[in-house]
């Protein structure tokens, strides 16, 4: 049963858990403070809105795209939000337009990308540099700051004092995007689609609506990952997003999905981004610069791929059958 | 409504294509930002175009996107080649204006510095805000009175290529070598431009070090990111915010304790400082060891030996005054 | 592959339309626009983006989705590393050199990284973007190294008849050389095949990977020319002086017309892209229009461009 769940679960995703495992007990040798309560619910607040981003952009990345102008989504979404909240809107309905505002970004996005015939890496660079813009002019140079803390109190919080809301919203958010890519004809179709777009269309898939489809589901989650950032945060300025894009993308491909399409891993991606929020916290905590903390990203990134090509991820496999087995033994 | 503005401009160049030169009459003195869309520099703005109306001149604001030096100097060389009068600018990197010195001294325009300086550039007058040397004391000086000589400090900075940040921080470092022997600080982190990287650091600081007494923002744009994290990880009261911050920008942090105070100028009244220093440069009047400028109320101080025109003191904003300051 | 051409020169002719109308729209607007220092002005400005460009149309065109969103990472860590070794003792004679010899070595990285150990290229050199961007960064502190030797400063910001030197001397020939490589040797035939149908490439006997190396130390080589020019220009070495430069000299490349698939595009489509964002950027910045709107305007721009594209690909099916 164990050996089953481990070649289901597959070897990327071991190992990841096998390096999310192995930094926290180095980190916890080096600072008591590692695993303190405290610090795992700052790492936790921390991966938030990237849990939430790098699911989103797992659909797309499913479907062979990409989209670096998602962290744009996310700071357009927050100024909504934020605003809303300034007019006085109640904060379960100043929520709500987070996601509404994601969704109408994913739709405009995936139609450009689709209906326009333009590959996604182009299109959403021209998109982001567009949506840049958009965002300064929503600010009009001045920052969304002071934001009232009604939004904090519901999605900032925790339930009964220990489990924090965002938590709950990220275990649905995965567990629904679980069901929807297994269990669902839509799930079947955007692997599909990824695997080979002329076969899927053939066999009479709705490849346009897919695509469309993933990209509004990615923005719908920046929409919801902005929720938290304004409960999180309070303010919104003008380089909001700035460097979501590439730490999403890293963490997605991290965690084993393909940019080539026809391959999701949810649980990957969820560890991909735990791993590397984990390690610029640790970082911090054990007192190294935060200056290179992106050259440790980079080293990661590579190397996993690398260690992969090397076939030791297979190795790896093979031991985690190995260490199953005999736990079923 | 002023960026719509722009884009109606835009569109009238682009598609009308019914242009006129603009009559140039008046000198122009311009003020470039180290980044635009940030009310620090906002309000510096506010006050050139007050001192321009003032002083009979037209007041040019224009900066980069990112505080991306390249982007600064093109802006800079572009109000050369405009022949602007007088360029002000907040260097983002001491040496990056080294290239248009030379020809904008050729073309007889006068290129300054205010707000951040480029010392050895060959600019005409620096504008101070204040002295580095009295903002960093009197930020760490106002901190060790509220905190204690025995605390742990650490630094949340912005960029770690900006040249004025990096002076104030090296300020401290030294007055706390030299006066508090007891006060440890922490390598400063940097959280780039971004408010939600430096709560992460400032939660991460706060964490790493349970004994943590004091939390300095260091660049403008850091200053929600602290406050929020002090309030986020309830402790308030344990550690004390502080940092280079504007009234506007830290007074629901200050009112709700996070922080105990912030040190900051009027940058309105820098801005219309600024705009008279260009228009004196322009009419050729030097500067007095002590200058009376029409609508500051105290008198602006001028060092001859290192070309610094003084706004004056730092203001300290706490709970009692920040509510009498909108900027 | 007349196909290819037809429609490469269709885009050369659709790139210059739009530059002129732009150059049109500015000089009508304000008159002064059309003084030569602007010219000049523009020409300096782009010459390290014309470079880095030149490098990302060569990675694109090879195909096999490539791409380098290192290049930005690579100017500064050159700049940084070429200081640090005058510091160590590197003779002041060789100084132009090291800066191109750092990129190269560095552009080897990526060229092992896609062609032996098979990472696709976007994943590797976003991972290299971090490695290389970071280290500048980290080794410095963010601090500026000083002591470019004066006798290259007059080289960096200096002009002939209104030319910037380096623009001469460097960006030019680079251009010359690589579109007479594209044109008239094998290996731009190569190129071209390889872009265009890999697996056709490979049966025909193209070393493809052997090429695909060699277009990544190019990119690195061209980056530490872009990084000398920043030296020289500024009279330091900035950790952060590539900065924006990947996402702007892909728009620049993508906008000139080269196919993000690989096979089809040229480098003078993409020299008049990047003179067009150049003189864009001027220009707005000249009348007075907020940084932030040139943002938008060239990524509009690149949607537009790309979308025109459709038209000829439904005439054709």
């Amino acid at each position: 049963m164990l050996a089953k769940l481990a070649q289901r679960i597959g070897g990327r995703e071991l190992t990841l858990l096998a390096a999310v495992v192995a930094a926290a007990v180095v980190f916890a040798s080096l600072s008591p403070v590692f695993l303190h309560p405290n610090n795992v619910y700052a790492i936790i607040r921390n991966s938030t809105e990237l849990m939430l981003i790098g699911l989103g952009l797992t659909f797309v990345l499913a479907i062979g795209g990409i989209d670096v102008s998602v962290g744009m989504i996310l700071g357009i979404a927050a100024i909504a939000i934020g605003n809303l909240l300034l007019a006085g809107v109640d904060p379960w309905l100043a929520a709500l337009a987070g996601p509404l505002v994601g969704l109408a970004l994913g739709a405009f996005s995936g139609t450009v990308i689709v209906l326009g015939r333009i590959p996604a890496i182009v299109a959403t660079i021209g998109l982001l540099g567009v949506y840049r813009t958009t965002i300064f002019a929503l600010l009009g140079g001045s920052w969304l700051s002071g934001l009232p803390s009604s939004l904090s109190e519901i999605f900032a919080a925790r339930i009964a004092g220990v489990i924090p809301t965002s938590y709950i919203v990220i275990v649905v958010a995965y567990a629904a995007a679980f069901v929807v890519l297994r269990r669902t004809p839509f799930g079947l179709h955007l692997l599909a689609v990824g695997n080979a777009e002329e076969r899927a269309r053939l066999s009479g898939v709705a490849v346009r609506k897919v695509r469309i489809a993933a990209y509004m589901v990615s923005g719908a989650l920046c929409g919801i990952a902005a929720t938290f950032y304004i409960a999180n945060y309070r303010n919104v300025e003008m380089t909001v997003g700035s460097t979501v894009a590439l730490d999403a993308i890293a963490a997605v491909v991290l965690g084993g999905t393909s940019i080539l399409g026809g391959k999701a891993s949810l649980l990957g991606t969820a560890l991909g981004v735990l791993l590397i929020r984990m390690l610029q916290n640790g970082f911090t905590i054990v007192g190294l610069p935060s200056l290179w903390q992106p050259v440790v990203t980079g080293v990661l990134l590579l190397l996993a791929l690398t260690l992969e090509r090397a076939a030791v991820a297979g190795l790896f496999r093979r031991l985690g059958g190995l260490v199953a087995a005999r736990r079923t033994a | 409504m002023k960026s719509l503005k722009t884009v109606l401009a835009t569109g009238v160049a682009v598609l009308a294509l019914a242009g006129v030169a603009i009559a140039q009459e008046k000198p122009r003195v311009a003020f470039v930002p180290q980044l635009i869309g940030i009310p620090y520099f906002n309000s510096m703005e506010a006050g050139g175009q007050k001192a321009a109306e003032e002083f009979g001149v037209e007041f040019i604001y224009t900066g980069p996107v990112d505080a991306n030096p390249i982007d600064q100097l093109q802006i800079v060389q572009n109000l050369v080649n405009q022949g602007v009068e007088a360029i002000s600018i907040s260097t983002i990197d001491a040496s990056a204006i080294a290239p248009v010195v030379a020809e904008a001294k050729a073309k007889g325009l006068k290129l300054f510095t205010s707000d951040s300086d480029a010392p050895d550039s060959g600019r005409d007058v620096y504008v101070a805000q204040a002295s580095d040397q009295g903002l960093g004391e009197t930020l760490i000086d106002q901190l060790v009175s509220r905190i204690g000589e025995d605390a742990k400090i650490g630094f949340v900075s912005g960029d770690a290529t900006s040249s004025n940040l990096n002076a104030w921080i090296k300020i401290i470092q030294d007055r706390v070598a030299e006066k508090y022997p007891n006060v440890t600080l922490l390598e400063p982190q940097f959280a780039g431009g971004s408010s939600d990287r430096a709560a992460q650091l400032a939660s991460d600081l706060m964490t790493a070090n349970p004994d943590l007494k004091g939390l300095i923002a260091v660049a403008s744009s850091t200053c929600p990111g602290v406050g929020q994290a002090i309030e986020t990880a309830g402790k308030i009261g344990e550690v004390l915010g502080t940092g280079y911050c504007s009234p506007n920008t830290a007074r629901s942090y200050i009112e709700s304790g996070a922080m105990g105070f912030t040190v900051l100028w009027d940058p309105a009244a820098l801005g219309y400082l600024t705009v008279w220093a260009g228009k004196q440069l322009i009419d050729g009047k030097p500067f007095e060891a002590s200058n009376t400028v029409p609508g500051l109320d105290q008198p602006i101080p001028y060092d001859a030996a290192t070309g610094i025109l003084l706004l004056g003191d730092p203001t300290v904003f706490t709970k009692d005054n920040v509510g009498n300051f909108d900027f | 592959m007349m196909a290819a051409t037809t429609s490469t020169t269709a885009k050369l002719v659709l790139l210059l339309v739009l530059f002129a109308g732009i150059l049109a729209s500015f000089a009508l607007y304000e008159p002064r626009f059309l003084q030569p220092s602007l010219a000049s002005t523009v020409l300096q400005f782009a010459s390290m983006l014309a470079l880095v460009a030149l490098g990302q149309t060569l990675i694109v065109l090879a195909g096999g989705a490539g791409i380098d969103l290192s290049v930005g990472g690579m100017v500064s860590l050159s700049a940084i590393l070429t200081m640090m070794a005058m510091s160590a003792g590197v003779p002041e004679a060789v100084f132009p050199l090291v800066p191109v010899v750092i990129g190269a070595l560095l552009g080897a990285v990526n060229g092992v990284l896609v062609t032996k150990i098979r990472i696709l290229p976007l994943i590797a050199t976003l991972g290299t973007l971090f490695v290389f961007g970071g280290l500048a960064m980290a080794l410095t502190g963010g601090a500026s190294l000083s002591g470019v030797p004066q006798w290259l400063v007059p080289f960096g910001r200096g002009n002939l008849g209104g030319v910037p030197w380096h623009v001469l001397v460097l960006v030019v020939p680079a251009y010359l050389a690589v579109a007479g490589m594209l044109t008239f040797t094998p290996w731009g035939r190569w190129f071209y095949a390889m872009g265009h149908n890999e697996r056709a490439a490979r049966l025909v006997g193209i070393d493809v990977d052997r090429i695909r190396f060699l277009a990544y130390v190019l990119s690195g080589a061209l980056s530490g020319l872009a990084a000398l020019v920043s030296l020289a220009w500024f009279g330091s070495g900035r950790p952060n002086i590539g900065q924006n430069l990947e996402l702007e000299s892909l728009a620049a490349v993508l906008l000139g017309g080269v196919a993000i698939f690989g096979g089809a595009g040229g480098v003078l489509g993409v020299l008049v892209a990047v003179l067009m964002i150049v003189t864009l950027k001027t220009g707005l910045q000249f009348i007075n229009v907020s940084a932030v709107w040139q943002v938008g305007i060239v990524g509009a721009l690149l949607l537009l461009v790309l979308l025109v594209d459709l038209i000829p690909i439904r005439r054709r099916s």
